[in-house]
């Protein structure tokens, strides 16, 4: 519902575009940073540690945002690329660290940008990426279906010195009986990420520039301190652990303003 | 792991390259057909499109180079190729060789465990020495955009223009001591004086001037043909059949994290190729010693052991397992993921019970497992009359 009245209310200010070339729409341009305490991620090398206190390394990490949604200082908003709004980010791809958005843009200053971390319950539905990459990143039909929002692919050392594999996957998450082991319900995790106090302005017919910065240690951080010893390496099964992943997800994207071109 | 080859960027070179040589070749034929009198090359080469159609679920990306579209007439001509002996450039019947002679279409296009020249499916060339490693099915090729063979490397984006393709696989079969053992010339001469074969060329490409690039193309197209999608496993997901209770039990486990987890390198229901077509370090071994892992492509000490997870459809047929071929039997494999998991700082995390030693199923879960990856098993691929041997070569009829 949320989606078409988003789409609505775009549509509706889509319409009313002025031709003022003085008044050239502007684009919006998004750009995906990895970091872990606010340096470029190294890749398979174990040398960061959580707020638990594990040592860990990252393989790689693939996920997907959708619905971008900026809200300009008179307090409108626009869903932009409704319709085609799912990107996949993947750090072992480098053309999918850029996702150009084509909707024209009205100049103006902004308050803040927000946009969801994997794909709502409306688009997210088996079969929805045929092609790879994305499609590699199906979600199994009997744990809800849809595509994983993320993999987060690495390992840690445990408490006796162990270098054990973590998968740290989210996406449709399953309610189970605890008598028969049945699957009783399914649980969307995914969530919007605001990004408030990210004030910028497109001028006109500017190719605004933004880079997603994710830092992966906020994942483990805070509101929960996620301990790998305690959630073990795997937690597509596993609610609760999705849902504190989750819960700490809001705080893992910062907004860099690059210089525009 | 790393998917990318960075400094890959070789596609629109390859483009001008095929530009020009088309360039050329359209130069060379305006001068010849100006010297012939009617019936130019122009007129009748006419060849008609040939239509893949995309499977349920499958993705509608092919990997088919610009330079060589499908044609029904390409497909005929491949077909013949594909299984003629005198591709080796011989005619001694103890020299013949052909892509057929090692990839059987009642064996999903491998040897097979059962191959009668190759003990137990280790294959081997007409010089007698043995592959480097064991055969790799050919079916649903045409949709592999990551790359050909066991390292992947035969890639569209390499910088080296005869190590992208299908096209690439056919010369390099032709010409290696373990395999075909041959010379593109020779075969190329004796091609073109096969009666029948020069106008079946003429047919495909338009002259009937044997080259070795369109024997690699025609070949290229036919291998492109072999697609398989109508398992029992297909049919149940069209839901037109039920599977059993046991089936089901597998197909649980196979896509479940807290069961066998098969499915994040093997696909499944969101991706029924069941591969990725991407390169893990499966836990097999410790050390690794073999020079041609995908190390050898990426050169990243992360892909010491790194190898791509086949395609498990009519997996069952196409044994010897594994690269080196160490485990005969899919019990064995199955086996293996089961308890036999060796740990290296290499292993794909995906792996996440590496440190138990497996998956730890019990032998009714293994049962189960075993039954489900054989409703992969696609008969009607195995016996499909278009891509068995043709009754007659060009010559016999
Ligand atoms: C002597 C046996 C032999 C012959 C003859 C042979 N092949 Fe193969 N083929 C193999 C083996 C072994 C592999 C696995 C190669 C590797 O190590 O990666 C293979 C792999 C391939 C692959 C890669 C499949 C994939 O999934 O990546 C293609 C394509 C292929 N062969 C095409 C051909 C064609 C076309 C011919 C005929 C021109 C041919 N082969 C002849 C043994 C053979
Ligand atoms: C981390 C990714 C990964 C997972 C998980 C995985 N595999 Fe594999 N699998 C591979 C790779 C890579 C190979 C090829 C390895 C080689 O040749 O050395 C392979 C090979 C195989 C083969 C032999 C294929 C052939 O053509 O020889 C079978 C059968 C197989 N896997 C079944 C399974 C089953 C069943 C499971 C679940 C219990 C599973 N795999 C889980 C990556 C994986």
């Amino acid at each position: 519902m949320m989606v078409i009245f988003i789409a609505a209310l775009f549509f509706g200010s889509a319409c009313n575009k002025t031709e003022d070339p003085e008044n050239k729409a502007g684009k919006l341009h998004l750009y995906f940073q990895h970091e872990i305490d606010s340096v470029p991620i190294e890749f398979d090398t174990l040398k960061y540690t959580n707020a638990a206190g594990n040592p860990y390394l990252v393989t790689e990490i693939q996920y997907f945002i959708s619905d971008v949604v900026l809200y300009r200082n008179d307090k409108t908003q626009q869903l932009l690329d409704a319709g085609e709004d799912i990107h996949y980010v993947d750090t072992d791809l480098p053309e999918t660290l850029t996702y150009k958005l084509t909707d024209d843009i009205v100049p103006g200053t902004f308050d803040s940008i927000s946009f969801t971390f994997g794909i709502n319950e409306v688009k997210n539905q088996s079969q929805l990426f045929v092609n790879p990459p994305e499609s590699n990143m199906f979600w199994p039909e009997l744990l809800g279906g849809g595509y994983h929002y993320m993999k987060l692919n690495g390992k840690w050392k445990d408490t006796g010195d162990t270098i054990r594999p973590f998968n740290f996957h989210m996406g449709i998450g399953q309610i189970y009986d605890t008598a028969t082991g049945e699957i009783t319900a399914y649980v969307q995790n995914y969530f919007r990420v605001s990004l408030p106090n990210s004030s910028f302005t497109i001028s006109n017919a500017e190719e605004l520039a933004l880079t997603l910065v994710m830092d992966v240690n906020q994942w483990f951080e805070a509101p929960h301190n996620y301990d790998f010893n305690e959630w073990g390496g795997m937690i597509m099964q596993n609610q609760a652990a999705m849902q504190t992943a989750r819960e700490n997800g809001h705080n893992v994207f910062n907004l860099l303003k690059n210089n525009s071109k | 792991m790393k998917k990318c080859i960075k400094n890959g960027r070789g596609k629109n070179k390859a483009l001008e390259m095929s530009r020009s040589f088309l360039f050329w070749l359209g130069l060379a034929f305006l001068f010849f057909s100006s010297c012939r009198e009617k019936n130019t090359l122009e007129d009748d080469f006419k060849p008609t499109p040939y239509q893949i159609d995309i499977p349920f679920g499958f993705p509608t990306k092919l990997n088919i180079p610009e330079d060589n579209p499908m044609t029904v007439e390409g497909v005929k001509l491949g077909r013949f190729l594909f299984y003629d002996g005198r591709l080796s450039g011989r005619t001694h019947p103890d020299s013949l060789m052909s892509c057929a002679t090692c990839h059987r279409q009642e064996r999903s296009f491998e040897a097979g465990v059962d191959h009668p020249d190759f003990p137990g499916g280790f294959p081997h060339g007409l010089s007698g020495v043995q592959t480097h490693h064991v055969m790799l099915p050919m079916i649903n090729l045409a949709w592999n955009l990551n790359g050909y063979g066991w390292s992947g490397f035969l890639y569209p984006e390499n910088e080296m223009p005869y190590f992208r393709n299908i096209e690439d696989f056919v010369r390099l079969a032709v010409m290696a001591k373990d395999e075909i053992d041959g010379d593109t010339s020779r075969t190329k001469a004796l091609i073109q004086s096969i009666p029948g074969y020069p106008e079946l060329f003429r047919k495909a490409f338009g002259s009937e001037q044997v080259t070795f690039t369109n024997i690699g193309k025609a070949i290229a197209q036919f291998v492109r043909t072999l697609i398989s999608a109508n398992s029992r496993f297909d049919k149940y997901m069209k839901g037109e059949v039920q599977l059993s209770q046991s089936e089901l039990n597998g197909y649980v486990l196979f896509t479940t994290e807290e069961g066998a987890d098969c499915f994040h390198c093997h696909g499944g229901f969101g991706n029924p190729l069941f591969t990725t077509h991407l390169f893990y370090n499966n836990g097999k071994d410790s050390l690794f010693t073999d020079p041609m892992d995908r190390f050898l492509v990426t050169q990243d000490p992360m892909d010491r052991g790194a190898y791509k997870a086949t395609t498990l459809r009519n997996i069952e047929l196409t044994g010897p397992y594994m690269h080196d071929g160490r485990f005969a039997t899919l019990e064995e494999v199955i086996g293996f993921y089961s308890q036999g998991l060796k740990p290296s700082p290499s292993v794909s995390p995906l792996m996440h019970h590496i440190n138990d030693g497996g998956i730890q199923l019990t032998p009714s879960e293994k049962e189960d497992l075993l039954n489900f990856i054989k409703t992969l098993r696609d008969d009607e691929f195995l016996s499909n009359p278009d891509f068995a041997k043709p009754d007659k070569f060009p010559d016999e009829d």
